[in-house]
């Protein structure tokens, strides 16, 4: 509640946040806030201008725009969450386990990691739907492939400075169980490296995902999501610009409230990040680490 | 710094190693069998399950998966990563060119963003707080948060139509690099400059520059002190990138026609040419691993507290 | 310090110099598509082999560099580069009498020898040409004189004219560019006897073709013909506006780059003409009636998916009015099509009515229909270039919803389809018949042809009455005998609903409001680009 205090008192931080969090809730309860069915096709309406009844006007087969809108926010942006929270998950435990029992596991892992780390993104995510075919969850799949490994480094990263802290050092030396000590000392404290980590990651991903559907290998028709409706409306780019508009916007401005939002829990959660001494370097290396994240779309 | 040398290519050899395994899996994994495809590229009428056999052996498929894998990669070794299943011409002879392509393409636009950001970065820094500082970042958030289509698109749309100054799209002459590298440049700089602009921040509280400026040093030696510092920093970050971008030129090629990589995989998963397929994940993943070893060296190179961090 | 970053920088520069030197400086076929005869066309798909003894390349490009010895027009078959020719009494020999003033493009003589090489080449890759089935009856090939030649056939074979006069294969390239004697390995060059002729060839970039100035038709008007390649859409749009391209014709699958909209508006600029051909082909949806393991082989849920499709509405929304809707395979202007056949017309009702009676019931509360527990679910594969497809797609999955049918969508390269059309990978796809010049000989041959259409045929209860009259149609001698026989045939699919009609296809062009003498052949797969003109 402190950090959320912290983050509120910043106005733009503030803006985004809510931004974000309505994103995501009319999303979840996406039937209810659709004033139309998303995939109810009306010919005689193909690409209407908007109107009371359908506010963002029609697409190509009269669907109502808004309505694709709001439930595109589902796999543009919830399923995105999913598989993000899912390979932090992943990356979490792993970096867990090699960051506090070091020695013969953090070999093992690390080297696991750097091979996972040697196939680019994008690469990847390519391989992955060239075997399993064109989808949005083989998408998914290779992002949550992708992903751990880096997060599992950071993580490792953040757990060691921790676990070689002096009240660590103290807890095992009075025999308190391994199990105990990470769940008591270092998770809370490496959670919020863990959320720093992953909501940096989560507009650069939101972005991807779009780009897939772009490129056709994504989500298929009729299923709405934002990076589609841009292909979709990129057809008519030249004949009907405004169709552009909604999801253009709505994918700018979703992605900068989560990079504002990042940025400012960044910033909440280590106040010293721009003071201390002789840090210039190792922050820039994980900074570094970081862009292996932020492939952009 | 040679045995570093030694140690980091001692390494990279075992995980090129695993990364042709891997990539040799994928291709196993895949829902055709090549013998059949091999029969139907042959145009072959009926296909029976007794010629299906036949072909297996005459591939070579009937024998351990182990002895199969090091037969190609031996093949790949020697550039053969077998034909396409489209259009039955060598894949290297298609991916060869494309790759070419690619890595004209990631070189331009890296040298760009590395100006742009390192120019950007060190003149917001210092004038921190400044109009200026404030108005590029600012719009700096706003593009990277754009997708790269609908920039792409956009200036299309502007440079090439209305203005009629640049060519839409392909590759014919030094004006088609123009409009991809501004977009891969404007998605990447935003990142890029803000880390030149935080290590030259830092610097700036770094006690040699109170010494220095307590010492009546003139400001545009303290500044040039700061700068050689801070770059360091900003080197590390760029030799980083250009694997990482030669991965990621996908959307870009696509929009703008580009005869590369990234195009000629969409293409390929679009058209199930699974040895296309196989033989750019292991290129690019290839790459990569060079790419990123030969960054770690420069670095190590650069800064030799690193080289006993491995 | 900075020593060692300039060293960086170095090497960065000199690679991307390294680079750029070796093949950087292909400036000069750049930019404007000038208007001294120079056209400049857009295409989604790669020129690709330009080897015409094989289907991979553009057809197209290859109408424009090889020729037949006979041609196809409105008013039948007619001389090309044969100038008569004779029929034995039998049907069984047919002698060609050659042009004399025709040579290839690399100064080769065209004459008896070098046709005998190409039929030759093509027989000795027969597999490869099953599908059209002369290369089946084709006996031998023997020299006359000089310019005199014979084909033997096995037995009479009405569409022999008609298949000779097709794009491919049998049309000739140089016997100078034939590898050991033969061309399915591969070839040296691609020379042939046509008005344009192949200069430069990059892959995924572009392919240059020249006028042949010594075509012995008369030199073209058109002196440079770039076949350049763009992905379809708004990036072709932006390149037509700027005068980077000034020609586009539907491909050699059936696909627009532009939508009917953004063509409008271009010809509204005045810039640009829009020219139709009349209808060509029949659109459809091809449906895989051995595909035992889906709904789709039961001929009712066929019938049904017929029925669930609102072809005015496509026609009038989706193709705005350009294309008119088909309730037949053929359309009656066909030959031999004009057959009587039961209308299927649009009616949800009769749909779910059809599906309901074969057992496809829906459970309370459900979406989709099931039978023993299987669910009434199928997938359409559709062309990814074509935005057409899409929205149709898009359109007919939502009507087949309502009737209790999930249809997945499945967006595809077309070499794909083309390939998963040929292996039976599919529950249904959209295709298209091939003209008037192939409709429907070449159609009903590939009915039972494994690289065309065996799968969609070969589940359906008369298969091996189907196949039967379709050997017997193509040879037999009686005009008659052969209408009945394809009225059979024709009723068969039809009952049988394998191949469901959307809509007449034509083929569009878009061209510089300059451009004279567009015009069109009987194949919707080539245009005849000698004949135009910049005023």
């Amino acid at each position: 509640m402190e950090l959320l205090k912290k983050i509120m008192m910043d106005k733009l931080a503030a803006i985004s946040l809510s931004i974000v969090a309505v994103t995501i809730v009319v999303g979840i309860f996406a039937p209810l806030f659709a004033p139309h069915d998303p995939y109810e096709v009306h010919m005689e309406l193909r690409y209407a201008s908007p109107s009371w009844e359908y506010l963002l006007g029609n697409d190509h087969l009269g669907r109502c725009v808004l309505s694709r809108l709001i439930y595109g926010i589902r796999p543009s942006v919830l399923w995105v969450l999913a598989a993000l929270a899912l390979s932090v998950g992943i990356g979490a435990i792993l970096g867990f386990i090699a960051g506090y029992f070091r020695g013969k596991t953090d070999a093992i892992l690390m080297r696991i990691c750097d091979v996972m780390l040697s196939f680019p993104g994008y690469v990847m995510t390519l391989a992955l739907i060239g075997v399993l075919g064109v989808g949005f969850e083989n998408i998914l799949l290779a992002f949550i492939l992708s992903k751990w490994a880096w997060f599992a480094r950071v993580i490792r990263t953040a757990v060691m400075q921790y676990a070689e802290s002096e009240y660590v050092k103290y807890a095992k030396a009075i025999g308190v169980s391994n199990m105990k000590i990470m769940v008591k000392h270092i998770v809370p404290v490496s959670f919020s490296d863990i959320v720093v980590v992953a909501s940096s990651s989560f507009g650069a991903m939101i972005l991807q995902i779009s780009g897939f559907s772009f490129l056709g290998l994504g989500i298929q028709a009729p299923h709405a999501e934002w990076g589609m409706m841009l292909n979709e409306a990129r057809e008519v780019m030249f004949s009907r610009p405004e169709l552009m508009l909604a999801p253009g916007l709505t994918i700018i401005i979703v992605v900068m409230a989560l990079n504002f939002v990042s940025d400012a829990l960044q910033v909440a959660l280590d106040p010293k990040l721009m003071s201390s001494q002789n840090k210039s370097y190792r922050n820039a290396t994980t900074s570094a680490g970081k862009l292996q994240g932020k492939e952009v779309a | 710094m040679g045995l570093y040398i030694v140690r980091k290519v001692c390494l990279t050899v075992p995980l090129l190693m695993v990364i042709s395994f891997l990539t040799f899996i994928l291709n196993n994994l895949s829902p055709m069998d090549p013998a059949e495809v091999v029969l139907q590229a042959q145009g072959v009428p009926v296909i029976t399950d007794e010629l299906i056999a036949q072909t297996r052996a005459e591939l070579g498929m009937d024998q351990p998966f182990l002895i199969r894998y090091f037969q190609w990669l031996m093949a790949c070794l020697q550039l053969d990563f077998g034909d396409s299943y489209i259009t039955g011409e060598p894949v290297w002879s298609l991916l060869g060119p494309a790759f070419l392509n690619t890595l004209k393409l990631t070189l331009v636009s890296i040298i760009v963003i590395i100006g742009l950001s390192i120019a950007l970065g060190v003149i917001c820094a210092l004038k921190e707080g400044g109009l200026l500082d404030k108005s590029v970042r600012g719009v700096s958030f706003f593009l990277t948060a754009m997708p790269s289509y609908l920039l792409a698109g956009l200036m299309t749309w502007y440079f090439s139509v209305k203005l009629d100054l640049l060519p839409t799209s392909g590759m014919d002459s030094y004006r088609s690099y123009l409009l991809p590298v501004t977009v891969i440049a404007v998605s990447y700089v935003g990142i890029y400059f803000r880390i030149v602009r935080s290590s030259m921040l830092s610097n700036l509280n770094e006690d040699y520059v109170l010494y220095g400026r307590a010492c009546g040093l003139p400001e545009k030696t303290i500044t040039l002190h700061i700068l050689r510092n801070s770059l360091q920093v900003a080197i590390s970050v760029f030799g980083m990138a250009i694997p990482v971008l030669l991965g990621s030129t996908v959307v870009v090629e696509s929009v703008f026609a580009w005869p590369g990589l990234g195009t000629l995989s969409v293409k390929s998963i679009l058209s199930r040419d699974f040895p296309m397929i196989q033989a750019y994940v292991l290129i690019l993943a290839v790459a990569f691993v060079l790419f990123n070893t030969f960054s770690d060296m420069m670095n190590a190179a650069l800064n030799p507290k690193l080289r006993k961090d491995l | 310090m900075t020593g060692r970053m300039v060293v960086w920088m170095i090497v960065l520069l000199g690679s991307v110099g390294l680079l750029a030197s070796c093949g950087g400086d292909q400036a000069g076929n750049t930019g404007a598509a000038d208007q001294d005869q120079e056209l400049v066309y857009a295409t989604a798909k790669d020129t690709n082999d330009m080897n015409p003894h094989f289907y991979a390349g553009s057809m197209p490009a290859q109408g424009m560099v090889y020729e037949s010895l006979v041609e196809n027009t409105e008013d039948g078959i007619k001389p090309l580069l044969a100038e008569s020719w004779e029929i034995s009494e039998d049907g069984k020999v047919y002698t060609f009498h050659l042009r004399q003033d025709v040579q290839f493009h690399d100064g080769e003589p065209f004459n008896a020898e070098a046709v005998k090489k190409n039929i030759e080449a093509v027989q000795s890759n027969a597999s490869t040409h099953s599908w059209i089935k002369l290369s089946t009856k084709i006996v031998s090939c023997n020299v006359i004189d000089a310019y005199t030649i014979e084909l033997v056939l096995s037995e009479p074979y009405y569409p022999t004219l008609l298949e000779l006069s097709m794009t491919r294969p049998y049309v000739f390239l140089s016997p100078k560019d034939f590898v050991n004697g033969e061309t399915k390995d591969g070839v040296n060059g691609y020379n042939g006897t046509g008005p344009f002729k192949l200069a430069e060839q990059k892959v995924d970039q572009y392919a240059i073709f020249e006028a042949n100035e010594t075509y012995w038709g008369g030199a073209p008007s058109l002196k440079k013909i770039t076949a350049k390649v763009l992905p379809a859409g708004e990036t072709t749009y932006l390149a037509l506006q700027k005068g980077e391209v000034n020609f586009l014709f539907t491909d050699d699958r059936g696909t627009d780059s532009l939508d009917v909209e953004a063509m409008n508006k271009l010809v509204e600029s005045g810039e640009f003409q829009l020219v139709r051909s009349k209808p060509m082909n029949t659109k459809m949806i091809v449906a895989n009636s051995s595909k035992l393991d889906s709904p789709v082989h039961e001929t009712a849920v066929r019938e049904a998916i017929w029925h669930a499709v609102d072809r005015e509405t496509i026609s009038q929304q989706i193709y705005n009015g350009t294309e008119t809707a088909a309730d037949t395979l053929f359309s009656s202007n066909v030959n031999y099509a004009n057959v009587d056949l039961m209308k299927r017309s649009y009616d949800l009702e009769t749909a779910k009515q059809i599906l309901d009676e074969a057992g496809w019931v829906l459970d309370n509360g459900d979406a989709i229909r099931t039978k023993n527990g299987n669910k009434l679910a199928m997938k359409l594969y559709y062309d990814t270039h074509s935005s057409s497809q899409k929205t149709q797609a898009e359109f007919l999955q939502h009507a087949w919803k309502s009737i209790g049918m999930e249809v997945t969508l499945i967006g595809e390269e077309s070499t794909s389809i083309a390939n998963r059309r040929s292996t039976g990978e599919y529950d249904l796809l959209f295709n298209q018949t091939w003209g008037l010049a192939y409709d429907p000989q070449s159609t009903v041959a590939a009915f039972s042809s494994t690289s065309s259409y065996y799968h969609t045929t070969s589940g359906i209860e008369k298969a091996d009455e189907l196949y039967k009259k379709i050997e017997q149609v193509m040879v037999s001698q009686d005009e008659e005998t052969r209408k009945s026989l394809y009225a059979d045939i024709i009723n068969i699919v039809h009952e049988e609903a394998v191949f469901i009609p959307i809509t007449n296809g034509s083929v569009t062009v878009i061209a510089s409001a300059d451009l004279q003498g567009i015009s069109f052949k009987q194949t919707q797969f080539e245009l005849p680009f000698e004949r135009m003109q910049f005023e």
